[in-house]
């Protein structure tokens, strides 16, 4: 039952601190100290992970302007990508093993597409596209509802899985067995990441598309 | 059968429901899975120039795909690891 809720650590001024925090700050400066880092002797590596990700979202979005939903994905995706990928360090446990990170980025997503056609085609003229044929409206908030819901449980389903699995074979062996199951988990959240971000730029896609 | 504590009943009932159930969750969605690769690596080859839509397609649908075995075992790990019936039941 530990191994699904997140453990309280400590507390700061009665606030309590869960171990999610703690690897969640863990990958920020891992990030931080990465960027900071490469920046200075290596910039080239920056503008390659850059390139990918205008590649992944530019892929998805069949719009021109890219350019300004760009810091919004990339950023998601990074934050994603390093903190599935910060579960092989022995003491922390992926951040988004817990249920409340995959909900909080995917209610970001929830918000920014609604905030991006708002910002796109105006108060009035998005509600009036979204609610255009009014009995299909239920099913348009329904599918925004599950949308969102299937976002943060997709996240957080694939990622607790491959912590469990390699929890109960290192039970059984703890020696070398468990070593291709972290390598696939690896590449599961490297995935994960990706399918988020795809996912979400569709999302955004389809709110500021116009409607003919 | 009258020795059976009303605990074991359950949790017997979850192990057993659990097991068939990530059997079924986890064979339908990658039979559905294969079938779509085995439709986009057709596509691929009729056209190889078509091949980076046709996998930015595959890859979001499958992920789509997915989620649906993804609930059967968020479902199955409520079951054993914070099974509420137990709770439910037993007071």
């Amino acid at each position: 039952m530990e191994s699904i809720t997140p453990q309280i650590i400590f507390y700061i001024f009665g606030i309590p601190i869960s171990s999610t925090i703690i690897s969640t700050w863990v990958a920020m400066a891992l990030i931080i100290t990465i960027v900071l880092l490469v920046s200075k002797s290596f910039p080239v590596a920056l503008d390659m992970i850059g390139e990918t990700l205008t590649s992944i979202v530019s892929g998805v979005m069949t719009n021109q302007d890219t350019d300004s939903y760009l810091p919004l994905l990339g950023s998601l995706a990074i934050f994603i990508a390093v903190s599935n990928s910060i579960g092989i360090i022995p003491i922390l446990t992926a951040p988004t093993s817990d249920i409340n990170t995959p909900i909080a980025l995917s209610l970001v997503v929830f918000f920014s597409v609604h905030f991006y056609g708002i910002q796109k085609k105006g108060l009035t003229n998005y509600f009036k596209e979204v609610t255009s044929p009014i009995f299909l409206l239920p099913f348009e908030i329904i599918g925004q509802i599950s949308r969102t819901l299937s976002l943060s449980l997709r996240l957080f389903g694939n990622i607790i899985s491959g912590e469990l699995i390699t929890a109960i074979v290192f039970g059984l062996i703890p020696l070398i067995a468990p070593l291709p199951l972290i390598g696939l988990s690896l590449f599961i959240g490297i995935l994960q990441a990706y399918v988020f971000t795809a996912l979400s730029s569709l999302y955004i896609d389809l709110a500021v598309a116009a409607k003919n | 059968m009258s020795e059976m504590s009303p605990e074991f009943i359950i949790v017997f009932t979850t192990t057993l429901v659990s097991g068939i159930g990530i059997i079924l969750g986890t064979a339908i969605p990658a039979i559905v899975e294969g079938r779509a690769v085995l439709k986009a690596l057709d596509g691929i080859i009729r056209q190889p120039e078509a091949a980076d839509d046709i996998r930015t397609t595959l890859l979001i649908s499958m992920a789509l795909l997915e989620s649906s075995s993804i609930y059967v075992l968020l479902v199955i790990l409520i079951l054993l690891f914070a099974n509420p019936l137990v709770t439910q039941f037993l007071n």
